[in-house]
Formats: C-alpha cells, sequence, structure tokens
C-alpha cells in the first residue's frame, strides 16, 4: 500500500510542478505500480473507466469536425458585437458566450476557441485584451461546473456513478449559474478602469464581418445539428437507459457519418495526451483502491468527522477545492472519487457527496494557473501571442475568485443539502 | 554520378546573423541578401536559427494573428497592427528566430535536399560543419534547377 500512496503522491507532485509533462508522469505512475506488482493487470484494465474514455473522445471529435466550420469564431464575433463596444457589454457578452460553451463543450476547448478571437476583439478597441482574457478562464470553470459533459471532473464523477444529466444540472446549474454572475460582476468592477474604449474603436468591432466566418455552411449545415442532438439526447439518456459514453460516442460516429472531412483527419482531433492521462491515473487510482489505501482515507476521514454529515460534505467540497487549486483538479478528483464513494455509501447512497465534490474540484480549478487543463492553455496561448500571464497575477485574481465561489458553494450546500 | 549533381552548383554564401541583432537590422541584411531566410548564430558563432520572411511577418503581426485558423472576417488593412508592432525592430533576433530548423551537413545529397523541401516548410537549407555555417541552399534555387533539368531531358 505504501508504494501505491508514494507513487501517486510523487506523481501529483510532479504534475504540480509541471516540469514534465502530466501524460508522461501518469503513464509513468501506472507502469510503475504493474511492474511493481502493485496492482494485477486484470485489475488494473478493469480500472479504466471507458464511459468517461467514451464520453471525452465522444465530445472531441464532434467539437473537432464542427471546428473547421466556423461557426464558433462566428458565435465568439457576434458576441463581441453585441456588445457594440461597451465595456459592460463586452465582459456580459463574452463571458456568457464562454460560460454557455463551457457547459456544453469542454472549458478546455472552449477557450481554445475564444482566447484567439478575444485578443482580435481587444486589438480591434484598442484594449488591453488579459483581462477579458482572465474573465473567460474564470467563468469556463464555473460553466463547466454545471453539466454532466461541461469539466473533467464532472465526467469522472459521472463515470463512476448512475447519476443523470438531469440530475447534474439540477443539482450543479443552479450554484454555477450563482457564481457566474457575482463573479462576473465582482471581475467587471476590479477590471472596469483598463476596460474603457474610445468611441471611434468601438466601430472597428462592428467593421468585423461574422458572416465571412463562416468557411464551410455546407459542412455546417451537416454537422452542427448532430452536436445539438446530441446535447438534446443527454437530456434524455436516462429515460431511454443509454449511457453518456454512448449518447457522445454515436453522435460523433453519425457526424464522422455525415462529415466530408478525412476520417483520418478527424480522428487524429481527438487529444490523445488527456485520453492516455486519464488512463494513467485510472490504474495508479486502483492500485491505491487495489492496496486499501483509498479504504483507510475514506475512514481517516470519517473517524475525524466522527460521520457527522455536515462535516463530510463541507470537508469533501473544501479539500477538492483546495486540493485542485495545488495539483490539477483532474487526478484529484479521480483519487477522491472512490473515497466519496465509501462516505457517501456509509451514508445511505446520499448523493449529495457527489455534488460537494464537484463544486469543489470544478471551482477549485480557478485557484491557480495550473488547476485546470483550461487555465495553462489559455495561459500558453496568451504568451504566444506576446502577453504572457505569470502565476502570482492569476493567482491574485483566481483565489479570490475560488474563495467566493466556494463561499457560496458552502451556503448552496448549507441551504440545500443539510 | 555525384549523389548532388543537382544541388552542388546552388550553394551560396550567406550573410550569418547574430542572435542579438535587431529585428531592424536583421531585416536590412535580409532584403540586402536577396535570399529568403539567414542564418542565425549565438554568441559562439555556432549556427542556432534561422530568421526570414516567416518569423519578420510574425515579429510584424500582432501574435494572436497565427492563432486565429481563419482570418477572411478582418476586414482591415495591417496599417494600425503594423504601427503598434513597430517596436520590434529594436527587439533581437533571437525572440523570433525559427530554432527548430533543419540543416545539413556538407556531404548532403540531393535526395536528402528534396526530402527536406517535401517535409519541411523551410525556405533555406543551410549546411553546416562543425557548428559554423558554410552556405545556404534555397528552396527556389533547388526548383529552379529541378525544373531545368525536367524541361531539358524532355
Amino acid at each position: 500500500m505504501a508504494l501505491a500512496v508514494i507513487l501517486f503522491t510523487a506523481a501529483l507532485a510532479v504534475i504540480a510542478t509541471e516540469r514534465v509533462d502530466r501524460t508522461k508522469v501518469a503513464l509513468i505512475g501506472a507502469c510503475l505500480v504493474l511492474l511493481t506488482q502493485t496492482i494485477e493487470q486484470d485489475a488494473a484494465i478493469e480500472a479504466i473507466d471507458w464511459n468517461t474514455l467514451g464520453l471525452l473522445a465522444g465530445m472531441m471529435l464532434m467539437v473537432k469536425v464542427t471546428e473547421p466550420t466556423g461557426v464558433y469564431t462566428w458565435l465568439a464575433i457576434r458576441a463581441g458585437q453585441l456588445s457594440r463596444g461597451r465595456p459592460l457589454a463586452i465582459v456580459v457578452s463574452l463571458a456568457t458566450t464562454t460560460a454557455v460553451l463551457s457547459a456544453f463543450l469542454d472549458n478546455l476547448t472552449t477557450v481554445l476557441l475564444m482566447v484567439p478571437i478575444t485578443f482580435l476583439l481587444a486589438d480591434a478597441l484598442d484594449i488591453d485584451p488579459l483581462p477579458l482574457i482572465i474573465i473567460e478562464i474564470l467563468v469556463s470553470n464555473i460553466g463547466g461546473t454545471a453539466t454532466l459533459i461541461g469539466d473533467p471532473p464532472n465526467i469522472l464523477i459521472a463515470g463512476a456513478t448512475d447519476l443523470t444529466f438531469v440530475e447534474f444540472i439540477v443539482n450543479l446549474a443552479p450554484i454555477a449559474a450563482l457564481a457566474f454572475v457575482i463573479v462576473t460582476a465582482g471581475l467587471y468592477l476590479v477590471y472596469r478602469r483598463q476596460l474603457r474604449v474610445a468611441p471611434e474603436a468601438r466601430k472597428r468591432v462592428m467593421e468585423l464581418d461574422p458572416a465571412r466566418s463562416i468557411e464551410d455552411l455546407d459542412e455546417l449545415k451537416r454537422t452542427v445539428p448532430i452536436l445539438i442532438g446530441t446535447i438534446l439526447l443527454f437530456f434524455a439518456h436516462q429515460a431511454l437507459h443509454i449511457e453518456p459514453a454512448t449518447v457522445a460516442m454515436t453522435g460523433a460516429t453519425v457526424m464522422l457519418l455525415v462529415s466530408r472531412q478525412a476520417i483520418e483527419k478527424s480522428l487524429a482531433g481527438i487529444e490523445w495526451p488527456t485520453l492516455f492521462f486519464f488512463v494513467g491515473l485510472f490504474v495508479m487510482v486502483g492500485a491505491l483502491e487495489e492496496t486499501g489505501a483509498i479504504d483507510e482515507v475514506a475512514e481517516g476521514i470519517a473517524s475525524v468527522t466522527a460521520g457527522d454529515r455536515s462535516a463530510e460534505l463541507l470537508g469533501i467540497a473544501w479539500t477538492a477545492a483546495i486540493g485542485s487549486g495545488i495539483v490539477d483538479n483532474i487526478p484529484f478528483t479521480a483519487a477522491m472519487i472512490p473515497v466519496v464513494e465509501q462516505l457517501q455509501g456509509a451514508n445511505g447512497g446520499d448523493d449529495a457527496y457527489w455534488w460537494a465534490l464537484a463544486l469543489g474540484a470544478c471551482f477549485g480549478g480557478n485557484a491557480t494557473l495550473v488547476a485546470a487543463a483550461a487555465n495553462v492553455a489559455a495561459a500558453g496561448m496568451a504568451a504566444r501571442a506576446g502577453r504572457p500571464i505569470g502565476f502570482i497575477a492569476f493567482l491574485k485574481i483566481g483565489l479570490p475568485v475560488t474563495l467566493v465561489s466556494m463561499l457560496l458553494a458552502t451556503g448552496y450546500i448549507t441551504v440545500r443539502y443539510l | 554520378m555525384s549523389p548532388r549533381a543537382l544541388s552542388d552548383p546552388l550553394l551560396r554564401d550567406a550573410h550569418v546573423l547574430r542572435a542579438s541583432d535587431p529585428v531592424g537590422e536583421a531585416v536590412r541584411h535580409l532584403l540586402h541578401s536577396g535570399l529568403p531566410a539567414l542564418p542565425v548564430a549565438g554568441e559562439d558563432g555556432r549556427f542556432c536559427g534561422i530568421f526570414g520572411e516567416r518569423e519578420f511577418m510574425e515579429a510584424l503581426f500582432p501574435g494572436y494573428l497565427k492563432q486565429l485558423k481563419y482570418a477572411g472576417f478582418v476586414p482591415r488593412s495591417l496599417e494600425d497592427a503594423l504601427q503598434k508592432r513597430s517596436s520590434c525592430r529594436a527587439e533581437p533576433v533571437r525572440t523570433y528566430m525559427n530554432t527548430e530548423h533543419i540543416d545539413v551537413a556538407p556531404d548532403f545529397s540531393d535526395a536528402q535536399l528534396a526530402e527536406i523541401f517535401l517535409h519541411h516548410r523551410v525556405l533555406i537549407v543551410p549546411v553546416v560543419e562543425d557548428g559554423r555555417v558554410d552556405g545556404v541552399i534555397t528552396r527556389s534555387d533547388f526548383f529552379r534547377a529541378l525544373a531545368d533539368r525536367f524541361i531539358a531531358s524532355g
């Protein structure tokens, strides 16, 4: 058991340093627990959650196939133009677009789509792009909290439980929406001086021609309705007795069928490093479970809280937020899931435990620049565009945002579940 | 027949930029040379990168332009952008040079050059011996030599 714990902790520490690619770290960790026979290969294969991988792969494929149509660029430009160059309206429209896209696509994809257009809009408006980029990163993590498919921690939780798409929305969307409104308003107040736009610059945003951002209208007509249909199907997956992964993979398969793009190109768009990262993590967490380390952590938590439900729910939420902020919310959630499974099992299968974990892990993704994949990716794009976002500069905004979000989540958990 | 019957006469002398040279000076050398790119050497005189047309445009245009997959919806001239980015002329070449360069040793062959121009988007291939640049071969010279041979053999 000690070896599994040491390897997992070491992997988390190395991932947190960002010195070595996280996928390499997870795969090395998985190889080591297998080579040292901390976990047998059969058990390792069983530990891999194919529902999570299928859901991720299906959604990645659909985004990859629809992206070249230009539909997301169109959305981002329209969002910018709706504001007519007024600072508050720019913040609201870009933040809303980012949050809604993040709820139904993954956060990483959303920021990758939004960041270049935001730079372009800021350039046209002659304002500093970084406040807008930081707002987009933060609201993408908040928006992603709202649905089963919005954020990797939620996808992981869905893979481990029978919770449905609608249950995720019913339980998480209200608090995500509240956090979104309060955080966006707060960020606007913080940045409003940097977002002043000269009247002549406002006109420049309106010169952009969103219609010309649609690169392939025929492909858009073929593929985007399938994406929308798939999202709608998620709402009915429980009634139809279909797992979320099946919904996503069916949507992706139909899209590949009707798309005119080469299948090799579409399949190459799957973020294989992310999928292999998950595989490595599942094997490492499987080793923690096999060796009884998870039982010990769960028993330890239960003894500290003395089985007090309030203490456990809030403890899970805040531990997940702090852990996700320091490490990365994906491995942290992966390790917490079996612990939470035991705690909630001891409480008669109380689902509130899962919502506490989801809120902590997703909101915690805003604490630092390394806390969520979307943050890292957006910072990388900003650096390549010549405007790097410093770790401390992000922390100064991300940490208060996380604190506010978590205080709201604490109130929500208290009112709704305690 | 020599393994580089085609490319041997194509080897050109080229001014080697220093990584610390300002972009403005590098662009003047680039224009003066008539080549699409020039090799760059570090302070130790060893070859360390390439600065050419693409790198110059990267220095000049706003960084996000490269990240846009398509810009047909931007009905603007580049005047504003050029004004905003004019400060790049004082920045060192090392900030923008391409360090993922492809170079060949003096014993390169025609086939090796053809493979490089087929698989990589490079405009010149420096010939490097012991870290020093002996000369460069441009893609357009290589194409012209190939095309001349092709026409002549028909």
